[in-house]
């Protein structure tokens, strides 16, 4: 019985310390995202120390909901950080509406620049154009 | 570590389309990750190094997102609350506000309600971020310690010390930007030592008592100082949703918390006050109760047990 409760404490721990490792595939798409928002901060963009992370097939696209300040400007920047991988953002308002916004696209980098003219819910979408089975990390960075 | 890449330009805003370098390391809160993904950054950076984009014109998509894409949107703490550093940003585009005006006399760090303790370290952090707009260090450090009692109450304190070293420092040399990612880190680290602890319920109560303060102070300079621009920053319906969802998730046990019963009943009324329709700009009036409203809660949060 001890033996048996011993198990079960140390496969707890061992969930326990997965769930807050990132994997490989996170720590790349990270890394290549925060090095394309890097490019904002000459221009004095801040980076949010905050990320998404998302799984997306070819074709699939993940929907992320933020709240932003009308006056701010934004840049959604994410990555795969895998050289085959060509992702694409896009924004939306509340309403699921596209709003106009300054793209940015390169292999598995993409970007999307907004200054929203109100206040409230928009709606970041990334896209897997090319690419297979691949983590993408998501931030945003504000001015 | 250095790349290059052309910014885009707008002609709108304050966009530069000047050439941009990139120094990843002027980046506190995330150094120590940077340290540690060095070697994936390195073929990252190869693969990258000869990236020119060219600049680009605005786009929209053509198609609306479905219902269902909407109704599956992801929100996370993380990116779908915004910092009150953030609001505050937002808030000074008109002018630098009065912000020491916003001071309010220290908060009790006795208790031991374990809600209520989370609750007044989102309004201590949001109180950092007052502090570093005002460039007044030291209060920066004096909210600092609070933080990091309050963060020792959670057993969260060992995440905040380190922090709590670099924002005194930082605030001893006037670095304001470097503060301002402090803070944003350690209220980082406090929800992450939180999620460790599995004490992620608190982590919901942090963000509300942030958000909370920062309404507080945002329409505060607006009583002060009425902009109606300035005035639109208040709309905020989704956000509230979003938090009035996380606080109604939360167990019964701190459910039962006589103050969160009190602060979900009282945000209802304060979800009314900030879902105006996109058209309507609040009036100094209707911003007065909205700061009312957000100072009682806060007095409520910070006040004796």
């Amino acid at each position: 019985m001890t033996r048996f409760i011993l198990t079960i404490f140390a496969a707890c721990l061992i969930a326990t310390s997965l769930s807050f490792a990132d994997t490989d595939a996170q720590v790349t798409a990270r890394s290549d995202a925060i090095d394309l928002a890097g490019a904002f901060q000459n221009d004095g963009f801040k980076i949010r120390d905050g990320d998404y992370f998302g799984q997306l097939d070819k074709g699939q696209a993940k929907v992320v909901s933020v709240n932003l300040y009308s006056g701010n400007a934004y840049w959604f920047s994410a990555s795969t950080g895998q050289k085959s991988d060509k992702l694409k953002v896009s924004i939306f308002d509340d309403t699921g509406k596209p709003v106009s916004y300054l793209p940015y696209q390169n292999g598995p980098r993409a970007a999307a620049g907004f200054s929203p003219d109100s206040s409230g819910l928009y709606y970041v979408k990334v896209a897997l154009e090319e690419g297979q089975n691949s983590t993408f990390c998501l931030i945003y960075s504000y001015k | 570590m250095q790349s290059t890449i052309r910014c885009i330009s707008t002609g709108t805003r304050d966009w530069t389309p000047e050439t941009q370098l990139v120094h990843s390391e002027h980046m506190p809160p995330l150094r120590n990750w940077l340290a540690l993904s060095v070697i994936a950054l390195a073929s990252a950076l190869s693969a990258f190094a000869d990236e020119q984009p060219a600049a680009n014109t605005q786009a929209a998509e053509s198609t609306p997102l479905s219902a269902d894409e909407m109704k599956n949107a992801a929100s996370v703490d993380s990116l779908t609350i915004p910092t009150p550093g953030e609001f505050f940003v937002a808030i000074e585009k008109e002018g630098k506000p009065n912000w020491s005006s916003q001071y309010r006399p220290p908060v009790s760090i006795n208790s031991t309600d374990r809600a209520q303790i989370a609750l007044n370290l989102g309004t201590l952090i949001a109180d950092g971020y007052i502090a570093v707009e005002a460039h007044d260090g030291q209060q920066v450090k004096n909210v600092g310690k609070d933080v990091l009692a309050l963060a020792k109450k959670l057993s969260v304190s060992q995440s905040v010390l380190a922090r709590s070293e670099s924002i005194a420092q930082f605030a001893e040399n006037n670095q304001w930007d470097q503060l301002n990612e402090e803070l944003e880190a350690t209220q980082n680290e406090v929800k992450k030592a939180l999620e460790e602890n599995r004490d992620t319920d608190l982590i919901t109560l942090v963000s509300v008592g942030g958000w909370i303060r920062g309404t507080e102070v945002v329409t505060g300079l607006l009583v002060e100082n009425y902009d109606a621009e300035d005035a639109k920053l208040l709309r905020q319906p989704a956000l509230v949703s979003f938090l009035k969802s996380k606080l109604a998730a939360l167990p019964d046990k701190i459910q039962k918390d006589p103050l969160v019963q009190n602060l979900s009943r009282e945000i209802d009324g304060i979800q009314k006050m900030v879902s105006f329709p996109v058209d309507h700009v609040p009036t100094p009036d209707e911003v007065k109760n909205l700061n009312l409203a957000a100072g009682k809660l806060t007095k409520e949060i910070g006040g004796p047990e």
